[in-house]
């Protein structure tokens, strides 16, 4: 029980996003079926779906703009800062900072992560890990956007009588830059209203927050 | 999940899981039978949509087949699968296929390409 309690925040959002993607593979799969029987196809089980370019792509392209949020906000706020924010480090610390603040190297602690304790590659790989994870992701998934999207697209194009693309061809249409970048928008918004209503309004308890009471003007101030 | 993404974007990069033997040998019974005047034959082989579709009023899908007069399709010179899609182009004519339970049927045939358009088909649904 204690357990589960000190792993609260993760398992909710894992259990969150067990029934959100199952939802959409059930409704997704409704919609196709509907989708189907006005073409004069027939319809297709939930498994049969879920393995369709049509469920990957649709999930590919939702992954990769989300990864994409992190990663730029986990790398812009190294160097970018927003006075007022909680997201933000204070005005002065922009950059990578000191060893001794990032306790690497000599100022590593007994209990620092191994690899904070070494030189050379490792502790630049472990240094950078959280961002070249979330930007290997953000890739995968947007390649994986574009090879189902293709599928997709280019199923639709033979059901329409016309000539299928290549990938090459995908990657310039605008049907793949319209699935991107109507994802992104909505992302980069999302980030854009996070890190400037922090500044004004408060969430009581949340470390997203800043204390309730605290100024408009402090900066990098968690509750 | 990942993996599975990145595995699917493997096997349609390369292809490798795609058979476009089925649609093409869908493709040469269709043709085969207008050759030889098995309308009927030729009838069965098309998709339940552009069957009901092809004949005017009081015609049977055999007679409007054989009223088009559809040219020879001759040799396969080309087969794209997407999903449940197919195009099959032969040296005199170019074939859109759905795949059904049952298999491949012909969606559309005598098709020739417009620029920027659609093809025009002399069957479709």
């Amino acid at each position: 029980m204690r357990r589960i309690k000190d792993n609260a925040l993760s398992l909710t959002f894992l259990v969150l996003f067990v029934l959100a993607l199952g939802g959409q593979a059930v409704a997704g799969t409704f919609q196709f079926n509907d989708e189907q029987l006005v073409s004069g196809g027939e319809p297709v089980s939930v498994l049969e779906y879920v393995t369709s370019s049509n469920f990957a792509v649709d999930v590919a392209e939702n992954w990769q703009s989300e990864y994409l949020q992190f990663l730029l906000f986990i790398v812009l706020t190294v160097w970018l800062v927003q006075r007022g924010s909680p997201e933000s480090k204070e005005p002065g610390e922009e950059g990578a900072e000191s060893d001794r603040r990032q306790l690497i190297g000599p100022y590593a602690q007994a209990d620092s992560p191994a690899w904070a304790k070494v030189k050379g590659v490792r502790l630049w790989l472990y240094s950078n890990s959280l961002g070249l994870v979330m930007g290997a992701v953000f890739l995968g998934s947007w390649l994986a956007q574009s090879v189902a999207g293709l599928a997709q697209f280019n199923a639709d194009r033979l059901a329409d009588l016309q000539d299928p693309v290549s990938w090459g061809g995908y990657l310039g249409s605008p049907e793949f830059w319209n699935r991107s970048l109507q994802n992104w928008q909505s992302e980069l918004l999302a980030v854009l209203s996070m890190v400037v209503l922090s500044i004004y309004l408060r969430q009581r308890g949340s470390p997203e927050s800043k204390p309730v009471g605290s100024p408009h003007s402090a900066t990098g101030v968690e509750g | 999940m990942r993996l599975p993404l990145a595995l699917l974007a493997l096997v349609l990069v390369t292809g490798c899981s795609v058979d476009t033997s089925a649609p093409a040998r869908t493709v040469e019974r269709f043709h085969s039978a207008l050759a030889a005047q098995q309308d009927e034959a030729a009838c069965a082989l098309l998709a339940p949509r552009t069957a009901e579709k092809l004949p005017d009023p009081g015609q049977t899908c055999a007679e409007a087949l054989r009223a088009l007069r559809l040219g020879a399709g001759g040799p396969v010179t080309g087969v794209q699968v997407w999903g449940d899609e197919a195009q099959v182009r032969l040296a005199g004519d170019t074939v859109f296929l759905h795949r059904f339970s049952d298999g491949w049927r012909v969606k559309a045939a005598g098709c020739e390409p417009r620029a920027g358009l659609p093809y025009d088909c002399e069957v479709e649904d």
